[in-house]
């Protein structure tokens, strides 16, 4: 895994220059998983910065933060915010570009490789080795992780702890950078879309109960929503609180607001709630694993947007996240998209 | 199921083309079923995925999309994005295991009554045997 | 009263319970554990910690208060409200960790007193909760001992049982508990001198056991008046992402919101439902006027902690936090409630 005293130069040279408002980059965790979110205002902190298989966190979910904060200040800092990103996240900063959320001013992007790894799944990690925590996780010269736990070091294939989508990784490393730290290495990989099969395999009726039987243990806490660099709707379709609300507006239009979706955690709404949520990031979502990461209760959301991310490279010959010049995957269309499906 | 089980069918329809088809065909007084309820909007492309999960959360069996032919959209464009954007829905939809029938979508164009009668015959057709929607709708 | 259980008739005493639903902890094959319904498929306990703490069950996702359904006769209109209380069957959770059910008895107090739920109440009557000593901590991040509860604690709970190797000791505190004992009196024995000596000791020991330590509470629930402008809140919830998991998987949190389900506008007909809401969502403090008094992620967490560590204390002298780690074992970004709280502890020292 790549060495961070370039990125970790760079990012004391900003701080010390005032070029940055703070930078956004992992830290030591706390609970458990040796990593977490750090923020960092002063060149002297920078040391405290990481980086390892435990970074699994999108951290252009706080860039949403960052725009939010700044819309309710009067005289907000104009300066960019420092943001360290893998190659997935880094497609997740293609996006916001892309939809004109944030400008390419508002960022200074410090990326970095996962050679020829990639990240740890935390659930594949307790599977592997009930029962123990795991302080550090490292990458031996043989591209092993080494674990080390209270009990000592553990060498585990890459492969077996590895999170899902890194076996089917689309960029190790970002493809959109002020600075790059570690090697633009290939690495082998699983067939794209291939985790698909087992799902699109089976009858109708049979993925049916499948999704019910996930969906049910929904709570219904939106945390796939707030893990999500993507959902940063002001007004969700599940809030429909209506923000247009001015002295003018009668008790009767408030209480008359239009609800799409029942708060109540039955099976229909879950169903709803997912399946809008999923369409509404179709050519958006790149895969970052966060809202399944989140997700309490396990449900594989990652499933249902990869469907049409799969779909929408099939069907439309879109890839998400790699040109911030492209319209949207719905805001756009193309003679020859096909028809067969209509009457 | 129930002999006298008569699916109902919420209908989509653009303004300026599909409306004013089915508009067609009644002022023709060809017979179709009764089983559609009809909704004008201005463009099939102004159909948000909402309305399509809305309508069968509420109770729809069936779910129809009618816009202009490619090429004859009042709005130009608009019926290219409902290709892409149902497309994409239908396959949706598949995925969680709805049944394929349930949802469908078409191109009648003002002068195809003819068309849109047969549309709905079929619909219906198809819709029979498969019984209530009961897998998206509220409080079933 | 007190008795020991064998291990080997535990199953059959659940067998005996069949006029209760039971809830026990069942794992699934993903190594999930949850509280379910027993059924044939046996009992098995070593359950470590669920990520749905009982509350579900006391306290549903769901609860529908009255139906109302608006009826035409002739020219006249009629609405017509029904209340709708839950019809509930005995029922036992066995397998409650005493943090939880300390929690339980949190909730007791928040929809009890002067003016009681009685929605809450119809479900909390019938209602008895069996409990198991911790002698492993479930959690990497328990801290039960130090928000004044124990990993033997009997608060909120009918029956606790300790694990003693071959068989458990039962210790029963309400008459709940003793009915639970006599549907398999047969089942039970009297405990031998011994095993009462045995007892002491794993509890002695299990409260050694116990992972974290959060030094100084009561202190630092008089520090927390005085924070309430303090810059610490900003610098703590920098990277929440007010996703409302720590909330929702809180044995202790309760808050909710109320609203109209419409089955059909006209005519009318539909149902008042209560549903889970959390602090942690900025529209839960939405004003209709759009003002928000909590719009950042710092007011928001300041609240979480006042409410678990101040104002529960200056209501009802107790700690709402009950110290069973979900928080901090689930939040996606690593936010540590101990750690914020010493922070708070150590500010300005």
């Amino acid at each position: 895994m790549a060495k961070i005293e370039d990125l970790k130069d760079e990012a004391r040279k900003l701080l010390r220059e005032g070029k940055v408002k703070y930078i956004i980059g992992y830290g030591a965790g706390s609970n458990g998983w040796p990593a977490a979110p750090l923020f960092i205002k002063k060149p002297e902190d920078v040391d405290k910065l990481v980086w390892d298989p435990t970074c699994v966190h999108n951290l252009v979910r706080f860039l949403v933060d960052e725009k939010r904060r700044k819309a309710r200040q009067r005289q907000p800092d104009k300066r960019p915010v420092g943001i360290m990103v893998k190659g997935c996240d880094s497609r997740a900063v293609v996006v916001l570009l892309q939809e004109k959320f944030i400008d390419r001013n508002d960022v200074y992007i410090l990326g970095v490789s996962c050679e020829k790894t990639g990240v740890v799944d935390d659930t594949k990690l307790a599977k592997k080795l009930p029962g123990k925590k795991a302080k550090k996780i490292e990458v031996d010269a043989q591209n092993r992780f080494v674990v080390t736990t209270e009990e000592g070091k553990t060498e585990v294939a890459a492969a077996e702890i590895l999170a899902e989508r890194c076996l089917e990784c689309k960029a190790n490393f970002p493809v959109i950078y002020d600075l790059l730290s570690g090697e633009k290495t290939k690495r082998s990989l699983d067939e794209p879309f291939g985790s698909l099969q087992k799902i699109e395999s089976l009858s109708a009726a049979d993925r049916w109960s499948f999704w019910k039987e996930q969906l049910d243990r929904c709570i219904r806490c939106y945390a796939c929503r707030s893990a999500c660099p993507m959902c940063y709707c002001d007004e969700c379709v599940v809030d429909s609180i209506n923000l247009a609300v001015t002295a003018e507006t009668t008790a009767d239009e408030k209480a008359q607001r239009i609800r799409w979706i029942q708060r109540s955690a039955e099976s229909s709404e879950n169903l709803v709630y997912h399946l809008v949520r999923a369409i509404h990031l179709a050519g958006r979502c790149i895969d970052c694993g966060e809202c399944e990461r989140a997700c309490p209760l396990d449900i594989p959301l990652r499933f249902l947007n990869k469907k049409l991310e799969k779909e929408a490279k099939e069907l439309f010959g879109y890839e998400v996240g790699f040109d911030a010049a492209l319209p949207a995957l719905v805001s756009c269309f193309r003679d020859e998209d096909p028809q067969d499906f209509i009457r | 199921m129930a002999e006298d089980y008569e699916p109902r069918i919420v209908a989509f329809l653009c303004k300026w083309c599909s409306s004013a088809g089915s508009d067609l065909a009644g002022v023709s007084r060809m017979e179709y079923p009764p089983n559609v309820v009809p909704i004008q909007v201005m463009c099939s492309g102004s159909i948000s995925p909402l309305y399509i999960f809305s309508a069968f959360n509420r109770g729809a069996d069936g779910v129809l999309v009618s816009g202009c032919h490619p090429g004859d959209c009042h709005y130009i464009k608009g019926n290219y994005y409902a290709r892409r954007r149902l497309n994409l829905v239908k396959k949706l939809l598949e995925y969680v295991g709805l049944e394929t029938q349930r949802f469908q979508m078409s191109w009648v164009s003002a002068a195809e009554g003819t068309k849109y009668t047969q549309i709905i015959k079929d619909f219906v057709k198809e819709l029979k045997p498969l019984g209530p929607q009961t897998k998206l709708r509220r409080n079933p | 009263m007190e008795k020991t259980l064998a291990k080997k008739s535990f199953s059959q005493w659940v067998k005996k319970l069949s006029s209760w639903s039971v809830y026990i902890p069942r794992k699934d094959e993903e190594g999930r554990w949850n509280y379910a319904e027993a059924d044939s498929g046996g009992v098995s306990l070593d359950v470590l910690q669920t990520t749905l703490p009982p509350k579900k069950i006391l306290f549903p996702q769901r609860e529908v208060f009255l139906e109302f359904a608006k009826t035409l006769a002739g020219n006249r209109e009629t609405l017509e409200i029904k209340e709708v209380l839950p019809e509930v069957k005995p029922t036992v959770i066995i397998g409650a960790r005493p943090c939880e059910a300390r929690a339980a008895w949190m909730l007791d107090e928040v929809f009890g007193g002067e003016f009681k739920d009685a929605y809450y109440w119809r479900r909390r009557d019938q209602t008895a909760l069996v409990g198991f000593a911790c002698t492993i901590p479930p959690s990497e991040n328990c801290f039960c001992t130090s928000v004044e509860g124990s990993p033997h604690s009997e608060e909120g709970l009918d029956i606790l049982l300790t694990d003693l190797g071959d068989r458990y000791y039962v210790q029963s505190m309400t008459a709940k508990g003793e009915k639970l004992i006599s549907a398999a009196k047969e089942l039970f024995e009297e405990p031998k001198p011994e095993a009462r000596k045995q007892v002491k000791a794993a509890h002695a020991e299990s409260e050694k056991k116990i992972r974290r330590q959060l030094k100084d509470a009561r202190p630092i629930a008089e520090k927390l008046k005085g924070m309430f402008d303090s810059p610490l809140w900003d610098e703590e919830s920098m990277s929440c992402l007010r996703c409302g998991i720590c909330t929702y998987l809180c044995p202790s949190c309760h808050c909710f919101d109320i609203s109209d389900e419409v089955d059909n506008p006209s005519p009318l007909r539909g149902q008042r439902v209560r549903t889970w809401d959390t602090c942690q969502f900025p529209d839960f403090t939405m004003h209709s006027s759009g003002h928000n008094p909590r719009p950042d992620k710092a007011s928001r967490l300041r609240q979480r902690l006042l409410h678990k560590f101040q104002y529960f204390i200056q209501v009802y002298d107790k700690f709402m936090c009950v110290g069973c780690g979900r928080c901090i074992t689930l939040c996606p970004v690593g936010i540590d409630i101990i750690k914020v709280l010493d922070k708070v502890r150590d500010h300005g020292a």
